[in-house]
């Protein structure tokens, strides 16, 4: 066990972070588990420790008695510091062992600008940031969530990622290390990496090879080795009924982003809107039955001591018994002082009605995601809401007393003109005109949040040309000039990451120079603007001689090889084809959650289909 | 709707030595609302248990000796509460003891005078200066001096504080090559001192190089109300 001295800990923020003993943490007797696996988030704590999916499989690992996982967060930069100068290792929370004493380390990857503190938490774990140079000793390195479907980026530092959804995966993958380890490791390293690959879902790097023309162009990505699968598969859990809930999730000390209990009430959501790449990696989309979800509610309430509950998912509106399910749980908890949350809501007066009921006294605020200012442009990203929703949904909003409104939008949509920028702005003006006609008071607030667009793998727009930082610059000096301050508070992303965003959610193998120059330089967590110092990328693209313009700018026509052409999502690559041709021409698609099935090939690739309750 | 008052004592242990005080004040409401026990709750839109401190732990010390009453919306015994609460508290909690008060009484919180701390700070002694002395020169220093002044920073800007007029007992003694000290700190309604105020500003005017302030740990031993002209436990007001 690493021990900490109180010096070192006074000097950091929150030192709490980094002394684990929460309530339901697990500390397993490490001589009686034969194989141990430390689940790794690149971000700090109370970021890390929101996470639903890693509790999931901190729960799966822990409930294995061969088995015991361990947390490790990424140090904040005040905390590597005082690492570094002591010459301390990384270490996981329950049992203060340095990363490097596993067998197993899996490293969670939600978004791209996490990668730089892979490496570094890698670094300062005593693992080899390169796999080809860890030796029998050193950890397989692990890696899964949305950005293992293009981790091409990452291939030089990872033995293997898992595509998809890990709940069964994760137990295959530990029987075929722990066999391996009981077999006295035949064949090295390789030698498991070889087994492994032979796993549903798991994706061993090494064992392909893109082959790139004169030109520079990717002309496929092949296996280099006998036996190894061609495309690898995501990986689904059919029955969502029968898989592992943590009715035990750790309860951190530090006030957590998402300090609640997280109940996934369904997975999957198939409304189509086609910049979203979850929509289309957790197809199709299966339903817990409420009587589950209560039950799981009950539970994990005993064992935490929470005093709220949020119904997660893609779309929690579009679960299909919501209304009775929130009755169901205000009848039992409000009295208890439990409350009940939504994280998302749909722009319908349907959505009102359940805000208005989950927040019966206190009227905070309403989020609502038009995504695009005009008609035209949500019909081209297939967000099926039209004016005369807003307008309803704000009008039922206004009318039930909630002032404060949230609107998310997105800039630099394809096809995006200056119309559609402005169309934000006027969209902005006529609910606040709304609220002046609905209260007879100008004192509403309405924040508007601008993202930019990141084209990402697997969606409908994956080919599409990324707006340039100047054009994104642009477009939102547009809307600074169109909303005054004094009535709307306007936020907007940083246009360099989301530049460095769409290069890494496109990139190939040909990035990991630049990534690793980027760290060395001393990147870390680049989606923290404080922290953000994209010069340093600047450098590290120009040293590695890559133009990360050729991955983020550049429109790919639907002919080219794609670096993720051999991860397979099971939605076919001419449904996406279909689906961005349809964009173009300003189409509908409908959600086949309960009504006629789109063919985008994922039901019958798998052998699953959608489950819906109600 | 309140019915009963309980005034209980619990500590906070190694293992939870690095949490702030709101983490800490989390960490019992959570276990309170695991162990199901009838909590009286605040009315209004954001209800919370009824809950008080005697006075806020600073992050890095550990105690034997926290108190704080909470509001019951039903009546329960305080050997039930004791037990029922006891399993659900996370490692380094220990709840001690517990009484009942009465509803109306006055809070803990303005009731408390002075609390006691132990602190022990490793120090590398040369050897001419080895021995039972260094302790009592520390403590001599600090007496002797007309004032002690600690300057505070905060956002708001700096503050002098005389840390002699807080302090009511101070004793040292060398063990096994760490200076253990023992300090009483009066609490007043303008404020009061930190154990690690009070070794920094030891440092500083014994200019000793032999420690360094930041890797002593303290430990609050006792909270007192004053009864007549005594220091009683806080507990037993």
């Amino acid at each position: 066990m690493i021990q900490l001295a109180p010096s070192m800990l006074r000097k950091v923020l929150k030192p709490a972070r980094y002394t684990g003993g929460e309530w339901n943490q697990v500390v397993k007797d490490l001589q009686a588990c034969e194989i141990s696996f430390a689940l790794a988030f690149p971000d700090v704590y109370e970021v890390g420790m929101s996470h639903l999916g890693l509790k999931i499989l901190y729960h799966v690992l822990n409930s294995r008695g061969d088995t015991c996982a361990e947390r490790v967060y990424a140090p904040w930069p005040d905390m590597e510091e005082e690492l570094r100068r002591r010459k301390l290792p990384l270490f996981t929370l329950e049992t203060r062992r340095p990363l490097a004493a596993f067998d197993l380390v899996g490293f969670t990857l939600q978004y791209e600008l996490s990668y730089s503190n892979i490496l570094n938490m890698l670094d300062l774990g005593g693992i080899s940031v390169y796999a080809q140079e860890r030796n029998i000793d050193q950890p397989f390195v692990v890696g899964g969530g949305p950005c293992a479907f293009n981790p091409e980026p990452l291939a030089s530092f990872f033995d293997l990622f898992v595509l998809g959804e890990a709940e069964e995966a994760i137990n295959e993958l530990v029987d075929c290390f722990a066999a391996w380890k009981k077999g006295g490791k035949r064949g090295g390293r390789d030698g498991f990496l070889r087994d492994a690959a032979g796993i549903s879902g798991v994706y061993v790097p090494k064992f392909y090879l893109p082959r790139y023309d004169s030109k520079g162009n990717l002309i496929e990505t092949t296996p280099a080795a006998p036996g190894i699968p061609e495309t690898v598969n995501r990986r689904v859990v059919a029955d969502l009924e029968a898989a592992p809930f943590p009715v035990r999730p750790v309860v951190p000390y530090v006030d957590a982003v998402h300090d609640r209990i997280m109940l996934e009430v369904f997975r999957g959501c198939t409304r189509g809107c086609r910049f979203c790449q979850a929509g289309i990696l957790y197809r199709p989309v299966r339903e817990r039955r409420m009587e589950t979800i209560v039950k799981l509610a009950e539970e994990t309430l005993a064992n935490t001591g929470y005093d709220e509950i949020s119904l997660v998912s893609l779309s929690t509106a579009d679960y299909s018994c919501l209304e009775k399910l929130i009755r169901e749980l205000t009848d039992r908890f409000a009295r208890r002082g439990v409350s009940v949350s939504l994280p998302s809501l749909r722009v319908d007066s349907f959505s009102i009605m359940l805000a208005n009921e989950v927040q019966k006294v206190r009227k905070s605020s309403l989020t609502f995601a038009p995504e695009a200012g005009t008609q035209r442009l949500r019909d081209v990203i297939n967000k099926g809401v039209s004016e005369q929703d807003i307008e309803e949904a704000v009008t039922a909003a206004f009318r039930s007393g909630w002032s404060q409104i949230k609107l998310y939008f997105m800039l630099g949509l394809p096809t995006e003109t200056d119309e559609d920028v402005r169309g934000i702005a006027e969209l902005s003006h006529r609910i606040m005109k709304r609220y002046k006609e609905v209260t007879g008071s100008g004192a509403g607030q309405l924040t508007v949040s601008v993202s930019s667009f990141v084209p990402k793998p697997h969606t409908a727009f994956q080919w599409v040309a990324q707006a340039s930082i100047e054009e994104l610059r642009g477009k939102q000096a547009l809307l600074k000039e169109l909303l005054p301050q004094r009535r709307f508070t306007l936020r907007w992303h940083d246009a360099q990451a989301s530049f460095l965003e769409a290069v890494f959610a496109r990139g190939d193998r040909r990035l990991e120079k630049a990534l690793y120059n980027a760290w060395q330089r001393g990147a870390r967590f680049d989606g923290w603007s404080e922290h953000f110092r994209f010069e340093l990328w600047e450098e590290a693209f120009q040293s590695a001689a890559v133009d990360p313009n050729m991955y983020a700018t550049r429109e790919r026509s639907v002919n080219e090889a794609l670096p993720w052409d051999h991860l397979n999502s099971g939605v076919d690559k001419h449904f996406l084809v279909k689906e961005y041709e349809r964009a173009l021409n300003g189409e509908h698609t409908a959600d086949c959650r309960r009504g006629q099935c789109t063919d985008c090939g994922v039901c019958s690739s798998f052998g699953v289909g959608p489950v819906n309750w109600g | 709707m309140a019915v009963q008052k309980l005034r209980v004592e619990i500590t906070k242990g190694e293992p939870v030595r690095y949490l702030s005080h709101l983490e800490y004040l989390r960490a019992i409401e959570r276990a309170l609302r695991r162990s199901a026990l009838p909590i009286a709750y605040t009315e209004g839109f954001n209800p919370h248990m009824k809950m008080s401190f005697a006075s806020a732990l600073a992050v890095g010390v550990t105690s034997s000796c926290e108190n704080l009453e909470l509001e019951m919306a039903e009546p329960v015994a305080c050997e039930a509460f004791v037990n029922r609460l006891a399993k659900d508290l996370p490692e380094g909690i220990v709840i001690k003891r517990c009484r009942e008060v009465p509803l109306r009484g006055k809070s803990l919180m303005s009731e408390v005078r002075l609390a006691s701390y132990t602190v022990s700070i490793p120090v590398r002694l040369p050897e001419a200066l080895a021995g039972e002395r260094f302790a009592e020169k520390v403590i001599e220093s600090f007496w002797q001096a007309p004032i002690v002044l600690y300057t505070r920073h905060n956002p708001k800007g700096r503050r002098e504080i005389n840390l002699k007029s807080y302090i009511t007992d101070l004793a040292a003694k060398m063990e096994n090559e760490c200076l253990n000290l023992l300090m009483k700190i009066r609490i007043t309604g303008e404020g009061s001192a930190k154990p690690e105020e009070v070794l920094e500003a030891l440092a500083a005017i014994h200019g000793s190089s032999f420690w360094e302030p930041d890797e002593a740990l303290a430990h609050r031993t006792g909270l007192f109300a004053v009864s007549g002209h005594n220091y009683i436990p806080i507990f037993e007001v």
